[in-house]
C-alpha cells in the first residue's frame, strides 16, 4: 500500500514474515523484531532499530536515533509525485505562476525568492533549500501548476 | 524540626522539594491551580490545595491564598521554590509574620538584594567588583550622555528594581540611547512600580558565571564552587556545568571568596546565589546580581559537591547548624544539566503546548532527571514550558558531555516539540567542547549558520517507515483518518519547508 507523509510517498507490503518498503527507488527489508506501547524494534535490512511512534489525528511522532520528527499522514498520491533531493522543488498547492526571479544556470543562495505562485488570494514565495545554480527551470510566468508540479531544479 | 510543609509552586522544583521532605520524615503539601488538577506535583503531595484560576495571579502568586492553604492545612514551614514568591520580600515577610518558618533567607536579605542599585552599592562597599556603571535617577537624562561616554559603548540599560530580564535593553551608539532610556523607564515602572535603572557596560562576549553560597543562621557561611551558565537564549540558561571550563584554581578561589563577601554583606543565610559575568580575555569578573532561593540549576552542584542542597535549606530554616567548613568542601568529577523545553527552536524558540503522548526518560550510571510531567500531562500556556532537567555526572568533561549526549538520545517526548535536538547541536559544537561559549553564542552562531540543528528538508527513510508500520502492527489502535488534500494546506506541521505563505 502506498502511504504519504507530508506528501513524500512510501509504498510498504507485508511479504511473508517481513515488510518491503519502497522509498526513493530503495528497497528495504524489515523485520518486526517486537511491538508495544508505541515503540518498536525492527530490523531493517539487518540493522537493528528502535522506532518510538505517536499518532494524533493525522500526525504521526516519530522517534528513531534519538532524533524526533513530526510527520502527517496525507492521502490521494497523485501520480508522478516527486520530491527530488537533487533540488527540484516543486509547487505546494494549485495555482498560477507569478514570476520567475532567475534563469538557467543562475546562481543563488539559500532562502533566496526564485518563484513566486498565485493561489487562494495567496503569494507563495518559493525559496532556494540551499546555495546553488539553478540546473532547470521547469514554469514560465503565467502557467498555471498542479499541485507538486517540479518547478525548478537548483544544482549544489 | 517541621513536621509539615507547604511548597508554594508547581511542576519539577515542587516534586523535587517533596522528596526532599520524603526522605526527613516530613509531610508534604501542594498547592496547584484549575491547569494543574491533574499535574504529577499534586499526586505527590500528601495533601493538595487548589488554589485558584489558572492565572498566576489567582493562584501561585497569591499570597494570603497560600498563607490560608498553610493554616487550613496546618503546615508549619512554606518552601518558595524558585521563580513566582521565591524573591518576593514581602511575601517572606508574610510568612514570618504568622508564625510559620520561611525555606529561605531573611525578608530584609531579600530586599536588598532585589534593589539593583542597592546592591550594587553594598557590594562596592565590601570590595566585591560591580560593572562600571551609574544608577540613574529620574530627571537626570541631560547628564547621561557624559557619564555614558565615559563607560563606553555599548551599555545596557535595565530596571534598578527588576530581574529576569524585564526593562533591560542593549545601546549600541549614543543615538539610541534617549529612546532605550525612556522605553526602558516605562517598563520598569509597569513592572515594577519604580523608575530608577541602571546603566551599565554591557560585555557582549562574557561567561555567566555563578557561585553558589549557603549559610545556616548562626552565621557560618561557604561558597559551593561555581556554575557554568553561559549557553543561553533570550537572556535564559538552557546548559550549564560544574566545573566551568573557563576558571582556573586561582580564579575560582578569588569568585569564591567574593561571593562569600557579598552574602555576608546582607546577614545571609540559606541557599543562594551570587551571579558574576567573567570576560575571558581579561579574566576579570564583575557581580551581577545575588539570586536570593535556590537555582533551577541547583542539581549540578549537588552532584559534584556531594551535598543536598533542598534537604540542608530545610534543615537550616528549622534551626539546625549547617556542619561543614569551606576545608571540607571539593568538587567531583564534572556536572552537565540540559534543560528540556517544549518549545521549537526552529520558530524562535516559540512554547509548543499539547498533551504528551509519549514521555520517557532516560536511565542509567550518572543520570538524573527531575521532571513534573510525565505521559498524558498537559502541557499549558499558563508556565513556564520547562518539562524536565536533564542532568549528568562523570569523572570528567568529555565523560559527562558523551553521557549527555547519550542520555538525550534516550529521551522520547512526543506531543509537544522540544529543544532536545537543538541542544544536541550545542554539545555537539567545537566551540562548546572548547569551553568558549560565552551569553549570546546562542544568538550569534544561528545567525551566522555555524550552529544547525534537526531541521530536516524532507522526512527521513526510516521514520516513514516507522510511521506507517506503526499503524500496521500495533493491535488496537485504530487507523487514524489521514488528512485529505483539499484541507488546510497551510498548516504549520506540513512542514514543507520549502515555501513560505504571506498574506497577498
Amino acid at each position: 500500500m502506498k502511504v504519504l507523509f507530508d506528501s513524500q510517498a512510501l509504498e510498504i507490503n507485508p511479504s511473508g514474515d517481513e515488510y518491503v518498503a519502497a522509498i526513493d527507488d530503495k528497497t528495504l527489508s524489515i523485520q518486526v523484531v517486537r511491538a508495544e506501547n508505541g515503540r518498536m524494534d525492527l530490523l531493517i535490512d539487518g540493522q537493528h532499530v528502535t522506532a518510538y511512534v505517536s499518532s494524533d489525528g493525522a500526525k504521526r511522532w516519530a522517534t528513531v536515533d534519538g532524533h524526533t520528527m513530526m510527520l502527517t499522514k496525507t492521502s490521494g498520491a497523485k501520480r508522478g509525485v516527486r520530491h527530488d533531493r537533487a533540488g527540484g522543488l516543486t509547487a505546494p498547492m494549485p495555482g498560477q505562476v507569478r514570476s520567475v526571479a532567475v534563469g538557467a544556470g543562475d546562481a543563488v543562495k539559500k532562502g533566496q525568492t526564485l518563484v513566486t505562485i498565485e493561489a487562494m488570494k495567496m503569494e507563495i514565495r518559493i525559496q532556494a533549500l540551499k546555495d546553488g545554480k539553478v540546473k532547470m527551470l521547469h514554469v514560465k510566468q503565467g502557467q498555471t501548476v498542479e499541485r507538486e508540479h517540479i518547478l525548478i531544479e537548483v544544482e549544489e | 524540626m517541621f513536621t509539615k510543609i507547604l511548597i508554594a509552586n508547581r511542576g519539577e522544583i515542587a516534586i523535587r522539594i517533596m522528596r526532599a521532605c520524603r526522605e526527613l520524615g516530613i509531610k508534604t503539601v501542594a498547592v496547584y491551580s484549575d491547569a494543574d488538577k491533574n499535574a504529577l506535583h499534586v499526586q505527590f503531595a500528601d495533601q493538595a490545595v487548589l488554589l485558584g484560576a489558572s492565572d498566576p495571579k489567582e493562584s501561585y502568586l497569591n499570597v494570603d491564598k497560600i498563607i490560608e492553604a498553610a493554616k487550613k492545612t496546618k503546615a508549619d514551614a512554606i518552601h518558595p521554590g524558585y521563580g513566582f514568591l521565591s524573591e518576593n520580600a514581602s511575601f517572606a515577610l508574610a510568612v514570618e509574620s504568622t508564625k510559620l518558618g520561611f525555606i529561605g533567607p531573611s525578608a530584609e536579605s531579600i530586599r536588598a538584594m532585589g534593589d539593583k542599585a542597592e546592591s550594587k552599592i553594598r557590594m562596592t562597599a565590601v570590595g566585591v567588583p560591580t560593572v562600571p556603571g551609574y544608577t540613574l535617577d529620574t530627571g537626570q537624562e541631560t547628564s547621561v550622555r557624559e557619564l555614558v561616554k565615559e563607560i563606553g559603548y555599548p551599555v545596557l540599560v535595565k530596571a534598578a528594581a527588576g530581574g529576569g530580564g524585564r526593562g533591560m535593553r542593549v545601546v549600541n551608539t549614543e543615538s539610541e540611547l534617549s529612546e532605550a532610556i525612556e522605553s526602558a523607564r516605562r517598563e520598569a515602572l509597569n513592572s515594577f512600580g519604580d523608575e530608577r535603572l541602571l546603566i551599565e557596560k554591557y560585555l557582549a562576549d562574557a561567561h555567566h558565571i555563578e557561585i553558589q553560597v549557603f549559610g545556616d543562621k548562626y552565621g557560618n557561611l561557604v561558597h559551593l564552587f561555581e556554575r557554568e551558565c553561559s549557553v543561553q537564549r533570550r537572556h535564559q540558561k538552557i546548559i550549564e556545568e560544574t566545573p566551568s571550563p573557563l576558571l582556573t584554581a586561582k580564579l575560582r578561589a578569588e569568585m569564591g571568596k567574593a561571593a562569600v563577601a557579598a552574602a555576608k554583606a546582607v546577614d545571609y543565610y540559606n541557599a543562594g546565589t551570587v551571579e558574576f559575568i567573567v570576560d575571558p580575555k581579561t579574566s576579570k569578573y564583575y557581580f551581577l546580581e545575588m539570586n536570593t532561593r535556590l537555582q533551577v540549576e541547583h542539581p549540578v552542584t549537588e552532584l559534584v559537591v556531594g551535598i543536598d542542597l533542598v534537604q540542608w535549606q530545610i534543615r537550616v530554616a528549622g534551626g539546625e547548624k549547617f556542619p561543614f567548613k569551606q576545608g571540607d568542601l571539593n568538587q567531583r568529577g564534572h556536572a552537565i544539566e540540559c534543560r528540556v523545553y517544549a518549545e521549537d527552536p526552529a520558530k524562535g524558540f516559540l512554547p509548543s503546548t499539547g498533551k504528551l503522548l509519549q514521555y520517557i526518560e532516560p536511565h542509567g550510571p550518572g543520570i538524573r532527571v527531575d521532571s513534573g510531567f510525565g505521559a498524558g500531562s498537559e502541557v499549558t500556556h499558563f508556565y513556564d514550558p520547562l518539562l524536565a532537567k536533564l542532568i549528568v555526572h562523570a569523572g570528567n568533561r568529555e565523560a559527562a558531555v558523551q553521557r549527555m549526549q547519550a542520555a538525550l538520545k534516550e529521551f522520547i517526548v512526543h506531543g509537544v516539540v522540544t529543544n532536545i535536538d537543538f541542544m544536541q547541536a550545542v554539545l555537539a559544537h567545537e566551540d562548546f567542547a572548547k569551553g568558549k561559549v560565552t551569553t549570546r553564542w546562542v544568538e550569534r552562531s544561528l545567525e551566522s549558520g555555524s550552529l544547525t540543528f534537526g531541521v530536516q528538508e524532507f522526512a527521513l527513510a526510516s521514520h516513514m517507515i516507522a510511521a506507517a508500520l506503526a499503524d500496521m502492527v500495533f493491535v488496537g489502535a485504530k487507523s487514524q483518518p489521514a488528512v485529505s488534500d483539499e484541507t488546510d494546506p497551510f498548516s504549520p506541521w506540513k512542514q514543507t519547508n520549502n515555501f513560505r505563505v504571506s498574506e497577498k
